[in-house]
């Protein structure tokens, strides 16, 4: 007996091997400990998380409601309408007297929920229709990558105009179209994924037990390739925010009293030659906060999710 | 090549064909006309304004008309809401001036873009390349809406050097701004591409090979680097057309430049069905044709694809 084999039949070696099998981290603790070294990207985190709460807690700091017109600084907003703590208007106040602060709060929650919801929702349309075209092939993937070569041809701004004019302006509305007009996200690089792993033995093994390919696809799939999902998500996200201020600025977005950090920021923009400032400073200021903490938590996530890339 | 084109070609049939016919369906279907006003019209009124824009026929009879007129006659039927114009009318004012500071905000992407790319890679891990990543970062993060608005702020408002708006025959002191807002997240993008792709080729073995001949940096750059250091651009140029196009409707409505995008979001509001339908069109042809250019200009470039089209 060879003393490799010896130690390795040693009782010490047997113990330290089931040490290691104990304490060896999935990929999901790996990664998590990955994005935590990243010191920008928890930051931003904590930033988004802040914005968050200032989202849904920000109304009860707010002595003003976001649809209320404060008449004493009507007429008089360049001079009078600042940015100020003497009459609670912490942000100023809008064109139309209404306070900014509550404004600013409220399309906070309007671009933070289309975001993330619709963000996510299309992502996982994406995923699906990726999944089923990447794993049947053959005329189903011919079909979905035909619809999906005619999409990408067709400028969206077009559709979302004509939806959102035509459908009425609510959040719904808002957020369906957006999933509508993005649901090839993420469609191609799960189908690329999907076509790769397809072939390997774990799905042989699978379907040798009998599984159906709707079990295969969301059991043994998907979880697989969760992690292109992720980083996928944390792109379309901020798209998303971006694309609902576009059609917001362009008027199109959501409907008053409501509002959205587009639709603000285009307020601001109109108001900004009469040197109501305040009007554009703060929303803009708030999106591109959203923005930049978005932008360094998917490159956290990227890095820590598909190290080889670096 | 020619046999590829033509192919191509006929893919935008049945593009069109169907967003003709899903946008089509999706106004008709919707609530409100063009014609629903605060004060109704009353009903003989409505019936003869309805016929005279033919509107009293079943929807598909309409559809077909509508295609109709646009293959054989080239029309895109009369605006609803500009009264004595048709969309032919409407496209032939606005289009040139949306394609000018398009075209110009084209040039822009590229001329700067690409030089920035190849100076950040060249000079790398230096002051010019993380100034480079840095203005990549920050035009992801001012997108044109908000780019737009702080540039009038300074060169109109606080310098009073360009014009704020307006389009004034396309003078170039109302082209600039325009070109600037629509392009500059798009200029970043390339820059970075471009960057990527040419430190990748730079390490690549047949630069190290023309190193070894001796040329001079200089040839090795421009003869051998260039080409194919620019393939990775060129393909995320065709994104960058169809955003293009979809952020000019912004640029349209924020500098009134009168260019198409005003009447477009008009249309949405006034339920303008044949200005929505046709300008829709427009964009989308506009969309493909850029894109199969593209394409062309690809395999022009490279000789793998040539060989596969």
């Amino acid at each position: 007996m060879s003393t490799a084999k010896k130690q390795m039949n040693a009782p010490a070696y047997a113990e330290a091997a089931a040490e290691e099998m104990i304490t060896s981290r999935s990929f999901w603790a790996d990664a998590r400990q990955r994005f935590l070294k990243n010191r920008m990207a928890v930051v931003s985190v904590l930033m988004l998380v802040l914005l968050v709460l200032f989202a849904i807690f920000g109304h009860s700091l707010a002595q003003w409601s976001y649809e209320e017109i404060d008449w004493n600084v009507l007429g008089k907003v360049k001079t009078e309408g600042g940015p100020t703590l003497a009459n609670g208007h912490y942000f100023g106040v809008d064109e139309l007297g209404r306070d900014l602060y509550a404004r600013v709060v409220q399309g906070s929650q309007t671009s933070l929920l289309v975001g993330f919801l619709a963000g996510t929702a299309s992502v996982i349309l994406g995923s699906v229709l990726g999944a089923t075209a990447g794993y049947f092939g053959g005329r189903t993937d011919q079909i979905i990558m035909g619809a999906y070569t005619i999409w990408l041809s067709i400028p969206y701004i077009i559709f979302f105009v004509v939806w959102q004019a035509f459908f009425g302006r609510s959040l719904t509305q808002m957020i369906l179209v957006i999933i509508l007009v993005n649901w090839t996200a993420g469609l191609l690089i799960v189908r690329g994924q999907v076509m790769m792993l397809k072939n390997r033995e774990f799905v042989d093994a699978a379907r040798m037990l009998g599984m159906s390919d709707f079990a295969i696809i969301f059991k043994h799939l998907m979880p697989n390739i969760l992690w292109v999902i992720v980083i996928y998500t944390s792109i379309v996200i901020p798209e998303v925010i971006m694309m609902e201020s576009l059609v917001s600025f362009l008027g199109v977005g959501i409907q008053e009293p409501n509002t959205s950090w587009g639709a603000l920021i285009s307020e601001g923009a109109r108001t900004m030659t009469f040197g109501t400032l305040w009007q554009l400073a703060f929303p803009a200021a708030f999106f591109v906060i959203a923005q930049v903490s978005l932008y360094y938590i998917g490159d956290g996530l990227r890095d820590a999710l598909d190290p080889k890339d670096r | 090549m020619l046999n590829y084109t033509l192919r191509r070609l006929f893919t935008v049939v049945p593009t069109l064909l169907v967003l003709i016919v899903f946008s089509f369906y999706l106004m008709r279907l919707a609530p409100g006309g063009p014609f629903t006003s605060e004060k109704p019209l009353p009903p003989s009124v409505m019936a003869n304004v309805l016929e005279r824009y033919g509107m009293d026929e079943p929807l598909h009879v309409q559809l077909w008309t509508y295609i109709k007129n646009i293959v054989f006659h080239f029309d895109f039927g009369p605006s609803f809401s500009q009264k004595d114009r048709t969309v032919n009318d409407v496209i032939a004012q606005g289009f040139p001036v949306t394609l000018t500071y398009g075209f110009w905000s084209a040039v822009f992407v590229l001329a700067c873009g690409i030089p920035l790319g190849i100076i950040a890679a060249l000079r790398h891990n230096s002051f010019w390349d993380y100034s480079m990543t840095g203005l990549a970062i920050f035009s992801q993060i001012f997108p044109n809406f908000v780019l737009a608005p702080i540039m009038v702020l300074l060169f109109t408002l606080s310098w009073g050097l360009l014009p704020g708006g307006g389009w004034n025959g396309g003078q170039w002191e109302y082209i600039i701004m325009p070109a600037v807002a629509l392009g500059t997240s798009y200029m970043a993008g390339v820059a970075r591409l471009t960057r990527g792709s040419f430190l990748e080729v730079m390490n690549s073995p047949f630069i190290r090979t023309a190193r070894a001949k001796g040329l001079p940096e200089r040839t090795i750059i421009i003869r051998h680097a260039l080409k194919p250091a620019l393939l990775p651009t060129l393909t995320y140029m065709g994104p960058v057309f169809v955003y293009m196009i979809t952020g000019s409707v912004f640029i349209d409505v924020f500098f009134s430049t009168g260019g198409i995008g005003q009447d477009f979001i008009d249309g949405a509001y006034s339920r303008d069905y044949s200005m929505l339908l046709g300008l829709a069109i427009l964009y989308s042809v506009l969309t493909f044709t850029l894109n199969l250019l593209l394409d062309l200009a690809y395999a022009w470039i490279d000789p793998k694809v040539r060989s596969k089209l």
